[in-house]
């Protein structure tokens, strides 16, 4: 009994915190269904959103979750444009072309957000940072469960876009067969732009949420990226359901690894999991 | 593509007269220089191997150099001589390479450079783990110093950069002119005609790979016998991966001497902006796009074209010249 109370914390915070990761990869994995491209700049573009949270809750003193009113239309329009501007043409060339694009995106976004903000630790503090739910024996942070909370809204909204507008039924259309799609006089050009833009949109989210629940630093986004692919490994690349499986076995086997193996044992079961999922079922446990 | 013979007289010619430099007087900063120019030049060499000849966009060089400086760290640590520690390195990430050869070429396209890109970041965490037992070795995080080496002449490291750098050049010649490298030409265009055509792609894919991944950990290992201290965050750094990627895209990817003047542009780069480090990195990332964007083989393949008549116009028209780096088409 000792034994299963002690786990309970792990679990539980493991959950919540696999929501957070779900909002991290769920932009990630909607550009590799749509576009086919591994977007390495995706990690940076999360973080770029925790910088632009913190720019706003420091400067007019909007709460970060408030800001994002603000803040998702300015990156899904940024996103359209660095489609249509960088990674159009690249993605014509061929997955490769894309990926060397995209690592340089991500050099840019860092290194400007190094210079604007300088290389210290942020964090985005409010007044509920610190708050604590208590259930038992049990104390958990409120963030954490906003992070859970975020996720769910997410997915379904998401979800709902895909399969309800007609914009989210092209996405779809064209994420499973392009050629396809085209011929159904669906336009994989502007398709592209709208999935990037909402992939942005899904990474400022991200960058709000993983900025109420840790401190960050512009490289932040290299060990996000790696988690994100992680998730998106586990539960299998372009599928959604699927991703929220994967956060949920992230964030749990997270967790675990470091109630019984210490703080390093913290990312590296999920990384010695995502190496063996990838050598046994490439594409996932959940991918087509 | 026809592979003109290698200006073998040249390359002879100006390894010795590198090789006198550290005799010669020239001043220390340009041994800086040309020691980081030999190491990244046999990393690019390498990498270029990998993603432009054979196909496989391996997002972990990082593994090899890291675990190889690791291996020459301890072995000094237990009385070996650095150049065995070096040389051991080579052979500990050539090892590695070969046992997750299996796993991870089961991967295909981006899975395969999903799955490289987390290696590196699971031996980062198993060396920050990593508290080897017995008094001698310690440190919090598993960083070490190089034991052994503080009474060297100063020019030894950069002699052996530079041997590094002209075996990874020879290397990379002869890969290219044997059947070998048509085989991964073959390979790189159309892996599955390449099969039916008799070419074994497991054992070809997996030579390359292991002879990368050697090379690279013999220059990893010089490297960080050259800074006399090597840790986890340092050796497995995600930096790694940009140097290479930098200087093979800005070179020229796929093609022979692409990497040889990508790196002495990286070079250049590091240097001229050292002052300012964040936008050294702001503005390699943005001429890496730039060059992604304007001339996909880079400036190398750009100037052939060039030269070959295509004319500056006939780049603009075709997006579609990117032979050299694709792995395959995701489309099917």
């Amino acid at each position: 009994m000792d034994f299963i109370t002690e786990l309970a914390s792990p679990i539980i915070i493991g959950l919540l915190l696999g929501g957070l990761y779900v909002v991290i990869a769920l932009g990630l994995s909607l550009v590799f269904g749509v576009m086919k491209v591994i977007n390495v700049s995706h990690g940076a573009l999360v973080i770029l959103g925790s910088y632009a949270a913190f720019f706003i809750l420091t400067q007019l003193g909007i709460d970060p979750i408030l800001g994002l009113v603000i803040l998702i239309p300015i990156f899904f329009i940024l996103g359209i444009l660095i489609e249509k501007y960088l990674l159009n043409r690249a993605v014509k060339m061929s997955a490769d072309a894309a990926l060397i694009i995209a690592f340089g995106i991500a050099l840019i976004i860092q290194n400007a957000i190094q210079i604007i903000w300088t290389p210290y630790s942020r964090s985005l503090l409010t007044e509920y940072s610190m708050n604590r739910i208590q259930i038992g024996e049990i104390y958990i942070p409120v963030v954490y469960i906003l992070d859970f909370v975020a996720a769910l809204v997410v997915m379904l909204v998401i979800r709902q876009f895909l399969l309800r507008t007609y914009l989210g039924q092209a996405i779809t259309a064209a994420s499973q067969d392009r050629k396809t799609a085209e011929l159904m006089g669906i336009n994989p050009t502007r398709v592209y732009q709208i999935a990037f833009g909402l992939s942005m949109a899904l990474a400022v989210i991200a960058g709000v949420f993983f900025g109420i629940t840790f401190p960050f630093d512009p490289t932040s986004g290299n060990a996000l990226l790696i988690i994100a692919f992680g998730v998106i490994i586990l539960g299998g690349l372009g599928s959604m359901v699927g991703t929220f499986i994967g956060g949920m076995i992230f964030g749990l086997s997270q967790t675990l690894g470091g109630h019984f193996f210490g703080p390093t044992g913290q990312l590296l079961v999920p990384f010695i999991m995502v190496l063996v999922v990838l050598t046994i079922r490439p594409q996932g446990l959940f991918g087509r | 593509m026809m592979r003109k013979s290698v200006p073998v007289i040249i390359i002879a010619i100006l390894t010795i007269i590198l090789a006198i430099f550290p005799i010669a007087g020239v001043p220390d900063t340009w041994i800086l220089y040309l020691f980081h120019f030999f190491i990244f030049l046999a990393l690019a060499n390498m990498w270029n191997l990998l993603a432009g000849f054979s196909g496989l966009l391996a997002l972990c060089p990082a593994a090899f150099i890291g675990l190889a400086g690791y291996t020459m760290t301890i072995l000094t640590w237990l009385g070996v001589p650095f150049y065995f520690g070096i040389v051991a390195g080579g052979i500990v990430a050539g090892l590695f390479a070969m046992i997750i050869s299996p796993s991870v070429f089961r991967m295909r396209g981006i899975y395969f450079a999903i799955g490289t890109l987390v290696v590196p970041a699971i031996w980062r965490l198993i060396f920050l783990r990593w508290r080897p037992v017995g008094g001698e070795l310690q440190g919090g995080g598993a960083g070490y110093m190089v034991k052994g080496i503080s009474d060297l002449p100063s020019g030894v490291f950069y002699w052996i950069g530079l041997l590094i750098a002209f075996l990874s050049v020879v290397v990379i010649g002869l890969i290219l002119r044997s059947k070998f490298g048509y085989g991964l030409s073959a390979i790189r265009d159309n892996d599955v005609s390449a099969a039916s055509s008799g070419i074994n792609v497991f054992r070809l894919k997996l030579f390359s790979f292991i002879i990368a991944a050697f090379m690279m950990g013999l220059a990893g290992a010089l490297w960080y016998a050259n800074q006399k201290y090597i840790e986890p965050n340092n050796a497995f750094s995600i930096n790694w991966l940009m140097i290479v990627l930098l200087a093979t895209v800005m070179g020229g990817i796929g093609l022979e001497w692409g990497p040889l003047l990508g790196t002495i542009i990286v070079v250049i780069l590091q240097f001229q902006l050292a002052r300012y480090a964040g936008i050294s990195l702001l503005i390699q990332g943005i001429i890496l796009v730039i060059i992604m964007l304007v001339a996909p083989q880079g400036i190398l393949g750009f100037i052939r074209d060039l030269r070959g008549g295509k004319g500056i116009r006939a780049w603009f028209r075709s997006p579609s010249s990117l032979s050299g780096a694709s792995i395959e088409n995701l489309d099917e």
